[in-house]
């Protein structure tokens, strides 16, 4: 063998001291984020909000693969605190069903987590990420959509494309058709995730399956038809921060608790755009949303 | 590439702890399978089960293991080593064991015959005959890690997989095409040193 | 078995033969009996120090393949610990004397060899450090007649340059009667007869041990030239 056990105990001593150069306390934060483009972004909010009273934000958890690896990170307390949705609390965290009252849902989520895991759920944002149906301006203006109640009529004249697991889970169209009654669309296209949008934009379609903060909807004029009886579980966006850590630092719940009142849908669709249509970065994405609301 | 070259530092900083961790990740491995393959290769008894455990380990899928080890490690460094230590012992172990089954048996008898000790025998005479297989198992393990190491993201600990994943997440090609390129880079490069390694290790057999 | 002497072990495979060979540097233990070396018990030995000063060649010759010639040769030292100097001026020698040019053959792998050469080297191997005991299980087993008797030559010529004591194990009877100073006919795992050659041809006293070295004839040849072997 070419590796002397020396550089092998080397390398083991190099692994076991690495772990402890990134632990921090005192002044900074741990923030973590799961990897796609919102909690990036709203996570960097956080991290900047933070900063810009002082605090110091350790930034290198912000990849996490997926809310059982973030939810167990700050469990143990490998960070501090990170952005998540009420609604997957209540669906993935807690295993409870589904409720349709939003603030039903934060109040769940908010005092279970309290209870089992001693972790504080922070002012939710407006800003709901759910599962929607899209439609374009010109089509909402013909036929006079605005509610998905009213859609569940129309149906039959409209064309849906959606991606594959819509059509057949229990909160996709099945759950449409038996919640608003109707919902018979004339025909129904599957397509891939990226593509559903473009088959909206070039007439293949009308009607779309979507989330309320896409990028794509501030992109190309499409609006979101409003589930005004509230199929689809809330989705607000919310710090959730370790119990010991808001004890010794207080001053976090003030300084989020002003910033998230200003996550709108429109915000998050926003800034969804910017990140993943104009390539830009999120902590920039960020920053000029604190600047624009002077934070 | 774009994204690559005015990124460099990030870059060749990510590129740099993906490198490391597969390097600690390798060592480690051998450290363990080393043993493990010369008491798999001594009984077939211990073989059969061993490889059968490390086997269904392998299968395993790594982002499952990642959180189920999130839990009992934490995030960081040392989660993502235990999952690449773990997906490494299986062909380490397998080529291991092979390498030292292949040594020619009158090679083993005239070394016990000699004199040598069962220790000497293994360092002198059939760990390096037995080093090309070893070799071409760390070879397979290393690029194996370095793929699967790019979830290393996932759970805090860097790596190019950074990048793969931001440029999923924010549809930046640019950022996936980066992460990617340098993983698959040094995936060639630590291929060709491996293979070469193997090729040194087996001169004896072409000598001319 | 006196020091000195060239005993041949010979009779069918599987008779046991190699069996017994390897009890003597504890390869293989005895059930039953004692093996004594010089009136110790082998089995009181440490194994490794007692195989290091007992020389072993074997039919596949078991060169290490990853090996240089001379690293082949040097070995046993190696394990004893000589000298580098000791070492490097003993596997020349050792080279010449189983007629190998040291500097056409040092630096080659066992790949590059021919058969009678690898066991020339083995042979080499084996009596590096000087063994008192050489014990040699078919070692020309694998080679074509001409060399085999030149290698027997050779060996016969080594052997009494030394004084080492030889245990030789083969299947060939003409091998067996042409190296031979002490023959051991074996059968099933016991030794049916002993003594030398000369004597063994002369007086069988066994009917297997008469039909091993053949017919009337055959035999009667092989006594004759048993006999003109003699040192005169």
């Amino acid at each position: 063998m070419t590796l002397t056990r020396a550089h092998a105990l080397g390398l083991i001593g190099a692994a076991a001291l690495l772990p402890s150069c990134s632990g921090g306390n005192g002044n900074t934060i741990r923030i973590g984020s799961k990897n796609f483009t919102e909690e990036y972004a709203i996570a960097e909010i956080y991290a900047q909000a933070l900063e810009a009273k002082g605090f110091k934000v350790d930034r290198s958890k912000f990849d996490l693969g997926s809310t059982q690896i973030a939810m167990a990170a700050l469990q143990r307390g490998d960070i501090d605190l990170y952005p998540e949705y009420t609604g997957t609390g209540l669906l993935d965290v807690l295993h409870l069903p589904a409720m349709r009252d939003a603030n039903a849902i934060y109040t769940t989520v908010r005092d279970a987590f309290q209870k089992q895991y001693h972790l504080t759920w922070l002012t939710p944002s407006p800003m709901n990420d759910s599962q929607a149906l899209a439609t374009t301006k010109a089509i909402a203006a013909k036929y006079g959509i605005a509610t998905l109640s009213e859609l569940s009529t129309l149906a039959p004249q409209l064309r849906l494309a959606t991606i594959p697991e819509f059509t057949s889970r229990a909160d996709g169209l099945p759950g449409l058709q038996n919640f608003y009654g109707g919902f018979k669309f004339k025909s129904v296209k599957v397509y891939d995730i990226g593509l559903k949008y473009d088959a909206l934009l070039q007439g293949s379609a009308d009607i779309a399956t979507a989330f309320t903060t896409d990028g794509a909807i501030v992109a190309d004029d499409l609006v979101i038809v409003t589930d005004d009886r509230h199929l689809w579980p809330a989705y607000n966006v919310a710090p959730v921060v370790r119990d010991d850590v808001l004890a010794e630092h207080p001053q976090i719940a003030t300084i989020l608790n002003a910033v998230s009142p200003l996550i709108t849908d429109v915000a998050a669709r926003q800034m969804n755009f910017a990140i993943e249509h104009d390539k830009a970065d999120p902590a920039d994405v960020a920053a000029k949303f604190l600047k624009a609301h002077a934070l | 590439m774009n994204y690559l070259f005015s990124h460099l530092d990030r870059v060749a900083q990510l590129g740099g702890a993906h490198l490391l961790l597969v390097a600690v990740a390798l060592v480690l491995a051998t450290a363990i399978a080393l043993p493990l393959g010369v008491v798999a290769a001594r009984s077939n008894r211990i073989q059969t089960p061993l490889l059968g455990v490390l086997g269904a380990i392998y299968t395993i899928p790594s982002l499952a293991l990642l959180a189920v080890l999130v839990t009992w490690i934490g995030l960081g460094f040392a989660t993502v080593l235990i999952a690449l230590v773990a997906y490494g012992q299986f062909v380490l172990v397998r080529n291991i064991a092979a390498g030292i089954r292949a040594v020619p048996p009158a090679a083993v008898d005239a070394a016990r015959g000699l004199g040598f000790s069962s220790q000497q025998r293994l360092r002198q005479i059939e760990l390096p005959l037995a080093l090309p297989a070893i070799l071409g198992g760390l070879r397979i393990a290393a690029v194996s890690m370095i793929a699967i190491a790019t979830l290393a993201a996932y759970v805090g600990a860097g790596g190019l997989g950074t990048l793969i994943f931001e440029g999923l997440a924010f549809h930046q090609p640019q950022r996936i095409l980066a992460g990617s390129v340098c993983a698959m880079l040094l995936a060639v490069v630590i291929d060709a040193l491996f293979r070469l390694a193997e090729k040194r290790a087996t001169r004896y057999r072409v000598a001319a | 078995m006196p020091a000195g002497s060239f005993a041949v072990l010979v009779g069918p495979s599987g008779c046991g033969k190699s069996t017994l060979l390897r009890t003597a540097n504890r390869l293989v233990v005895p059930t039953t009996g004692r093996v004594t070396l010089d009136s110790v018990d082998v089995a009181s030995l440490e194994p490794t120090q007692l195989r290091r000063s007992i020389g072993y060649a074997i039919q596949a010759v078991g060169l290490f393949p990853h090996m240089t010639v001379s690293r082949n040769v040097a070995v046993v030292p190696e394990l004893l610990g000589w000298t580098r100097d000791e070492i490097a001026v003993r596997v020349d020698e050792l080279l010449a004397l189983v007629d190998l040019d040291p500097t056409r053959y040092r630096d080659r792998y066992p790949r590059e060899l021919s058969g009678g050469e690898a066991q020339r080297v083995g042979v080499a191997r084996a009596i590096a450090a000087r063994p008192r005991l050489l014990l040699m299980d078919e070692p020309f087993g694998a080679v074509d007649a001409i060399v085999r008797t030149s290698l027997q030559d050779e060996l016969l010529r080594i052997a009494r340059s030394l004084a080492t004591t030889v245990l030789f194990v083969t299947h060939d009877v003409d091998e067996a009667l042409r190296l031979a100073d002490r023959l051991v006919v074996m059968r099933e795992g016991r030794i049916v007869r002993e003594g030398t050659p000369v004597a063994v041809l002369e007086d069988p006293q066994d009917g297997y041990v008469r039909d091993l070295f053949g017919d009337d004839e055959t035999r009667a040849f092989r006594l004759q030239r048993a006999r003109r072997a003699l040192p005169a």
